[in-house]
């Protein structure tokens, strides 16, 4: 897969403060990506200057092999946003705004809008006012609009923000739906992450205006899981309160054991040992979620 | 600079104007007001119930004493030649007062519209969204300035020639000339009138580009209106008259105007300080 982005130590300076240090990576066509940071780590910034809203103040881009710098409107026209707040016109109903967006993108297609709202289940609301919708629906039409042109590119900045549970899942499954029929690239930017683990193919984490780590989730897990962290729901009670067989544990519950394990490795003869002796209802490894990760990762060498 | 995407724009905006009673209801209720009920009260209490007249006999000596002094020799034989005091009022209020409300009514409805422009996008958190768009800023900027001319334009036009059609109803009977209907009120319609609007809403979608509330903006284009009140006042007092000339020239000033402020626009508003200068 050709990459589709590619950042090369871009900094943003605003107003003397700097927003964003020597950052460099890159996407790859067709893929889901995570960029993942605390509030205010620069998460905007990145996908304004990809778009050629705003100037790096020093570094290189290429978004689809134009420079956004000088040719934002091509990329503009390729691109499709979600923006933090939904940005709809509240006083026209839900089938104006995707005629008066796709209009703007010059595609005007009734058929498009139309095979979109049935995509986005918002087809028996297009005669409704935007203003009247719950935040999923207008997420949604948000969606729906960003997809109007086809796009090659999509960008999300917070797509599950002010969500409930049911709204974020809608809304991963039909990113996902989206990357895999229409072939879309996905940016995402989130400060949620376990919304992510899902549906990204690799991760970039930003802090204080700098990548501290990138790659995909075994990668990450391959170089920050220094010990597996194993709950095991289980009627084992053993003599010794801190080991059993060698493996090292503390309880967490009535029917609940913490194990602390060298490798993945030393789960399956730990299991057999324990199914000898008593009954295992499951068991989870804890610490290789995309949170326990990024906590890892900000408390490691790659935060400075 | 793409036709159909000014226009898409400037549709939008005017469907948003039009489908907010709150905007459009002032708007007609000012251009009533002004340009079609106060002219039309006027000419019909003034000619009918002498309402200056005889009740008023001491006032009348300053009243002719400021006709005879009058800058403009047609309208001081005109006057002179009027019966009584009340036609000589009505006469003189419809055409050389009116001048003002007209311009105030023109300034009034198009700093309501084009304040509104940015301002209000960026109130809604829409403006960021047509920044992401393959739009350039100076397709959204005329988009937006045809958005608020034609609203404006549109319900001058219609209060004048209203005003224009009872207003002769009432008093063409009695001064047997047709008002409105001349060289001055031709060039304030069609040549001030839209330089004027035109001006105004240029530079309030400037201010608004820059001010962050819609109150903000408001109040700057709240200051657009002191020129035309020093008129009503220097007309009022017989200081300075709007000729032709004089209103010709106001226009062309107006244009030079025009031409500086678009170039000041183009200027100061590019994708990215529009950007970073509005949205957070």
């Amino acid at each position: 897969m050709a990459n589709i982005i590619e950042v090369n130590k871009v900094s943003k300076q605003f107003n003397q403060r700097e927003i964003l240090k020597d950052v460099s990576f890159s996407i790859k066509e067709g893929s889901i990506n995570g960029l993942l940071g605390p509030n205010g780590a620069g998460k905007t910034t990145i996908i304004r200057l990809l778009n050629g809203v705003i100037d790096p103040t020093t570094g290189m881009m290429k978004v689809m092999s134009f420079d956004p710098k000088k040719q934002g409107d091509e990329i503009r026209k390729r691109v499709g946003i979600v923006t933090e707040s939904a940005s709809l016109y509240h006083d026209m109903t839900a089938w104006d705004n995707l005629v008066f967006f796709s209009k703007i993108y010059g595609k005007y297609d009734t058929k498009r809008i139309t095979h979109l709202l049935e995509q986005f289940d918002m087809l028996a609301y297009k005669d409704q006012l935007v203003g009247s919708f719950s935040t999923g629906m207008k997420k949604r039409i948000s969606l729906a609009k960003a997809l109007l042109h086809k796009p090659r590119l999509l960008f999300l900045d917070e797509p599950t923000n002010g969500l409930d549970p049911e709204g974020i899942n809608e809304v991963i499954r039909y990113l996902h739906k989206v990357n895999q029929e229409e072939g879309v690239t996905i940016l995402i930017c989130s400060h949620v992450l376990h919304q992510l683990e899902t549906i990204c193919d690799s991760y970039l984490f930003l802090n204080e205006g700098r990548i501290v780590e990138k790659g995909a989730k075994k990668e990450l897990e391959d170089k920050y899981l220094n010990e597996i962290k194993l709950l095991v729901e289980t009627g084992l009670n053993p003599l010794n309160t801190q080991t059993y067989k060698g493996y090292t544990y503390s309880r967490r519950g009535t029917h609940q054991l913490e194990f602390i394990l060298a490798s993945k490795e030393e789960i399956t003869p730990l299991l057999a040992s324990i199914l000898n002796e008593t009954w295992v209802h499951n068991c989870e490894i804890t610490n290789r979620s995309l949170e326990a990760l990024y906590f890892n990762i900000r408390g490691g060498k790659g935060v400075e | 600079m793409n036709k159909n995407l000014i226009l898409t724009i400037a549709r939008k905006d005017m469907k948003a104007t039009f489908s907010s009673k709150k905007v459009w209801v002032p708007m007609i209720i000012v251009a009533l007001l002004l340009c079609i009920v106060v002219p039309a009260g006027i000419a019909y209490f003034g000619i009918h119930f002498d309402i200056v007249g005889n009740s008023a006999k001491d006032i009348e000596k300053p009243i002719n004493a400021f006709i005879e002094n009058f800058p403009n020799e047609d309208m001081r034989n005109t006057l002179i030649a009027l019966p009584t005091l009340g036609y000589k009022f009505v006469y003189f209020f419809l055409t050389f007062m009116m001048i003002p409300f007209f311009l105030m009514l023109a300034i009034i409805n198009s700093m309501v519209t084009s304040s509104n422009s940015f301002v209000g996008e960026k109130e809604r958190n829409t403006l960021e969204t047509l920044l992401f768009a393959p739009i350039s800023i100076k397709d959204l900027f005329i988009g937006k300035v045809v958005a608020s001319l034609i609203p404006t334009l549109s319900i001058s036009f219609a209060a004048f020639i209203i005003n224009l059609i009872i207003v002769n109803v009432i008093t063409y009977p009695h001064f047997e000339v047709i008002l409105y209907f001349n060289s001055t009120w031709i060039i304030l319609m069609f040549w001030v009138i839209p330089i004027l609007v035109l001006f105004n809403i240029i530079l309030n979608v400037l201010i608004s580009a820059k001010v962050k509330s819609f109150q903000e903006a408001q109040q700057f284009g709240g200051i657009l209106v002191l020129p035309i009140v020093g008129i009503v006042i220097s007309q009022a007092s017989g200081m300075f008259f709007l000729s032709p000339l004089t209103l010709f020239l106001i226009g062309a000033v107006l244009l030079i105007c025009n031409l500086f402020l678009i170039k000041l626009v183009t200027k100061f508003n590019n994708r990215n300080t529009l950007f970073q200068s509005q949205i957070h």
